[in-house]
């Protein structure tokens, strides 16, 4: 039995699910100043006449680290970064950093030592703060100098926590890399006190279970794991749905995926039954970092979208002035429309009715209108799909064969999920002429999703025959090459048993691994090969435990 | 931190060499894109990177005659190259950012307008399918093209030789040191376009203070002089003092310095093989430097292997070889009416060009027709012999853009007149107004 709890913008859902079927939901008000207070209100209603010491895991999907930075309940960083030779990222990174000597090249090679004096100076001139982060150039290279600038602020400066840039990615990205290790150290006394506060709770309740939060990615970490690493759990919110729509729908092939909510459509674009990812990190507070999130693009059409006419044109949102007409609110929206098409059947239908008639042109009817209204709102997600394609395709490659021979997405299906889905996705899907799914559980696909979200975690392996050694970043290692013939197999088998190893230590479980980035190079110098650049990311599936259907496991 | 608009068009090729062990080779751009992305240049608001476009055989076609065709000369990474140059330029041309870089391989400044093979590494020259394209589909007309790789842009003063409109500009390595061994003071346009071919051959050990006096007082004056619709650089970085193909002294800040002065439109990424050395510090200088951002930072850990200092007699050189080329631009109008009086009608060379890749010879006389009302038509014998291939002969005539209606009907004529008499083994005409290559 399962407990998955997603904190949204309004509401925090909540469900049980129990070998594939949804077994109980529960919304409860989310409070801004008081996250805890909604995930526990919704989380005793969902656990009512259930008995919790069954539960086998309960998963968090929370907003905590979003509200504590747009809350300002961040604490300030000692920022130390080891940039080298190259751009001056000073006005791009969140706070004033301390520059360091030292310098790791591209190859990993040490081309000057970082100085102690320097830290110990800066530690001084930091004196009081209690968090740090330390990043460094092409770190993921060569950890050693992030390590020991790490050693000599511990020392001088005793701090509750410290961040290094390699830890919290594999990739290369120094800039995104310092911007994510400055979040994660800002965030985690807040963080930490939620977590705790969290398990204090459960302890109440006599529930037993492991907790876990969701990532960005669409993985879960277990809490603990969570506290030395939060800036992953930012923007969960989206990746919950995403995995929602994998549990109620485990598309196939290529789809595209709809969060239709209250002011939102989430769109998710899929191939081979698997969410893409975006390129880049995510975005924190405007600055770029490297927190991996699903590929998502955002377009302001929902239930509660303010429809009017401008110019004698209908048009919809991006705005909400509240909720439909027919539920008492001021103006007419997008639901009022779904009611009066029988696509949805809550509150007054003589006030959605009338809510069409303040928009009519002439003489139409609240039906006319009605299909007029969400034909617009269709259309809009329609271009957003339209565009996001378009986006795709304009990605950069670095290869001949893929500008050659690269697919544009063409997805077959749309799946809807979220309150609204029911009323629009289906015009979607006819816009784009493909067929449609939209669950019956399609309005808890958020709380389901954080529900089965399986763990996820990754290393990312670089190795260099020709010096002989090899790094995985996010584990702080740099050893030397076991042979002087190595291959990029030889790489997936060793980064394998290295995740194998972080896993353990996290309290993970290893299921599906798979390749998500790998490229070998030869070496050649004056005209004879040398040795081989090799990198590859594996990382464990973001994935499921089970589908969930009404019917049961489907 | 807000960069001026500028836009990358990265493409590192990482599936194509022209062999495991070659210069040109999947590895050459490794370091730079490992470089770029470990930089966050990407990140910069201000700063966005361009998929490059396929070129077509057309595109291609508007610029070289392939012998006995182009297709079967190329690979799809010449088009994707190509086409990484169109697509930064039309970046430039549509105004959605107000330079680019085409940071591309393989490189094209040694393909000529001819081709049997490959020279230099190029096969077909990207610039000059990118200006072809400019000029045809956003009505480009004056371009200036400044070469800065440490080789003699041969192929690109060979496309533009007899164009005024075009300005060619070339520094290197002076070609008596290096290959291609060409690229002298003398070599300055036929007759027509005599002055618009400017060749600044430099001794080797130049450093940043030598490579910067001919840009303040020769390149950039010159510039100002011929007010050009769009500058190119064709931004070789074998200059590099780390270079294992060339013996100059230029650093990457002498790169950058470079770049923000000459304001280039697009840049398009040339030779440059030091790939660890220079290659990851001269592209991010250059990028910055493009972006109208500081890069006073960018300096190679190995900076204190650079020479510093030149010695008195080739700055003395310098000086003179400045003064001499400046003389010849400023009389450039009088000596073009001087040469065009003595060449009568037509004016002919004959040359000897070989494709060391390949390991052809090509034996090649030109001939153009030098026309009060236009700009003539040229006519190409071109012959080649090489180790493995059959012997090829093509017969060429090219009627370039704005000709009359003569010499229209005269280049026509001289095709068919030399397919009647059979001694080539093809025959094309090339129509630059009409877009159109004919295998006659």
């Amino acid at each position: 039995m399962l407990l998955g709890i997603d904190v949204g913008g309004t509401f925090t859902d909540a469900v049980i699910i129990e070998e594939g079927r949804l077994l109980a939901q529960a919304k409860a008000p989310t409070l801004h100043h008081d996250l805890l207070d909604g995930v526990l209100a919704a989380m005793d209603q969902v656990l009512a006449g259930i008995d919790a010491s069954r539960l086998a895991r309960v998963a968090l999907s929370t907003t905590i680290v979003t509200n504590a930075l747009v809350e300002g309940k961040t604490e300030r960083v000692g920022l130390l970064l080891l940039p080298g030779p190259g751009m001056d990222i000073s006005a791009l990174v969140p706070e004033k950093p301390y520059i360091l000597s030292g310098y790791i090249d591209h190859r990993g090679r040490e081309t000057a030592k970082p100085v102690g004096d320097e830290v110990a100076r800066a530690c001084l001139e930091l004196n009081g703060t209690a968090v740090f982060a330390v990043a460094g150039k092409f770190a993921v290279r060569n950890p050693s100098h992030e390590k020991s600038v790490a050693d000599w602020v511990r020392q001088q400066a005793r701090p509750d926590f410290l961040t290094t840039g390699a830890a919290v990615s594999g990739e290369l990205n120094f800039l995104r890399r310092a911007n994510s290790a400055y979040f994660n150290s800002a965030v985690w006394r807040h963080f930490g006190r939620f977590a705790a506060a969290v398990r204090q709770a459960m302890i109440k309740r006599g529930i037993n279970a492991p907790l876990y939060v969701l990532k960005a990615d669409g993985g879960t970490m277990p809490l603990a794991a969570a506290e030395s690493m939060p800036v992953e759990a930012v923007f969960t919110g989206p990746a919950a749905s995403v995995l929602g729509v994998m549990s109620l729908a485990a598309p196939t092939g290529e789809t595209v995926s709809l969060d239709i909510g209250g002011t939102t459509t989430d769109i998710a674009l899929w191939r081979d039954g698997v969410p893409l990812v975006a390129g880049r990190g995510a975005k924190i507070a405007g600055y770029p970092t490297a927190v991996r999130s699903f590929w998502l693009q955002s377009v302001g059409v929902g239930g509660d979208s303010l429809v009017r006419r401008e110019a004698g044109k209908l048009v919809v949102g991006p705005m909400r002035l509240g909720p439909a007409m027919a539920v008492g609110g001021p103006s007419p929206t997008v639901a009022d429309a779904m009611i009066v098409a029988g696509l949805a059947s809550f509150g007054d239908a003589v006030l959605a009715a009338q809510a069409m008639r303040q928009i009519a042109d002439g003489d139409e009817t609240p039906a006319q209108v009605a299909k007029n209204v969400l034909a617009v709102a269709a259309d809009k997600i329609f271009a957003a799909i339209v565009q996001m394609i378009a986006e795709r395709v304009a990605e950069p490659v670095y290869r001949v064969e893929d500008v050659v021979h690269g697919r544009p997405p063409n997805p077959g299906s749309v799946i809807g999920v979220g309150g609204a889905a029911a009323g629009l996705a289906p015009l979607v899907a006819e816009r784009l002429g493909v067929s449609c799914i939209v669950p019956p559980e399609a309005a808890v696909a958020n709380a389901i999703g954080a529900a089965v979200a399986r763990p996820t975690l990754e290393v990312t392996l670089r190795v260099d025959t020709d010096q002989g050694y090899y790094t995985i970043a996010e584990m702080g290692l740099r050893e030397s090459l076991p042979q002087k013939r190595f291959g990029l197999n030889d790489a997936r088998e060793l980064a394998g048993r290295h995740l194998a190893q972080r896993a353990a230590q996290a309290g993970i479980s290893v299921t599906a691994v798979e390749t998500v980035f790998a490229e070998e190079f030869n070496m050649v110098r004056g005209f004879t090969t040398t040795g081989k650049i090799i990198t590859c990311r594996l990382q464990i599936k973001p994935g499921v435990f089970s589908a969930t259907g009404s019917e049961g496991g489907v | 931190m807000h960069a001026k608009p500028f836009g990358l068009v990265f493409f590192p090729a990482f599936d194509w060499a022209i062999s495991p062990t070659h210069p040109e080779r999947e590895e050459r751009l490794l370091y730079t894109r490992d470089q770029i992305v470990e930089e966050g240049l990407l990140d910069i608001p201000g700063i966005r990177e361009y998929k490059p476009r396929l070129a077509t055989v057309k595109d291609v076609e508007r610029v070289h005659i392939g012998v006995p065709d182009i297709d079967s000369l190329i690979t799809d990474a010449h088009l994707v190259s190509a086409g990484g140059a169109i697509a930064a330029a039309e970046a430039v041309v549509r105004r959605e950012v107000d330079s680019a870089f085409a940071l591309v391989r393989p490189p094209g400044h040694h393909a000529m307008r001819v081709v049997h093979g490959t020279r230099g590494f190029c096969t077909i020259n990207i610039e000059a399918v990118m200006v072809a394209y400019l000029r045809r589909h956003h009505g480009i007309g004056k371009v200036a093209i400044v070469d800065t790789d440490v080789h003699h842009g041969d192929g690109t003063q060979d496309i533009f030789y007899h164009d005024p409109d075009t300005l060619f500009i070339s520094f290197h390595q002076d070609g008596r040191t290096l290959y291609p061994g060409s690229g002298f003071t003398d070599e300055a346009g036929s007759p027509q376009a005599l002055g618009t071919t400017i060749n600044l051959p430099l001794p080797p050990g130049t450093t940043d203070e030598g490579l910067h006096y001919v840009l303040d007082n020769l390149i950039l004056p010159v510039l100002d002089d011929f007010k050009p619709d769009i500058i190119i650089n064709s931004a070789g970085q074998d200059n590099h003092y780390s270079d294992p193909l060339a013996n100059m002294a230029i650093t990457a800040q002498g790169y950058a310095r470079l770049a923000e002065k000459l304001q280039a439109d697009i840049a398009v990424l040339e030779g440059g093989y030091s790939i660890e050395a220079a290659l990851p510090y001269v592209n991010t200088g250059i990028i910055l430097a493009m972006a109208g951002l500081d890069y006073s930072k960018v300096i190679e850990p190995d900076i204190d292997r650079a020479p510093r200092g030149e010695s008195e007699a080739a700055k003395a050189y310098v000086r003179q070889l400045v003064d001499k080329q400046y003389d010849l631009w400023r009389s450039r109008d009088r000596l073009s009416k001087e040469a065009i009086a003595k060449s009568g009608d037509f004016w002919q060379r004959r040359r000897g060009i070989y494709y060391d890749d390949s390991g052809i010879n090509e034996h090649q006389t030109e001939k153009l027709r030098l026309c009060p009302d236009c700009r003539g038509y040229l006519t190409i014998a071109s012959e080649s012999e090489g180790n493995y291939l059959a012997n090829k002969s093509a017969y060429i005539v090219v009627v370039p853009l704005h000709s009359c209606q003569k010499c229209r009907q005269d280049g026509r004529d001289a095709v068919l007149a030399a397919k009647k008499q059979g001694k080539y083994g093809y025959y094309f005409i090339q129509d630059q107004e009409k877009d159109l290559l004919e295998n006659i």
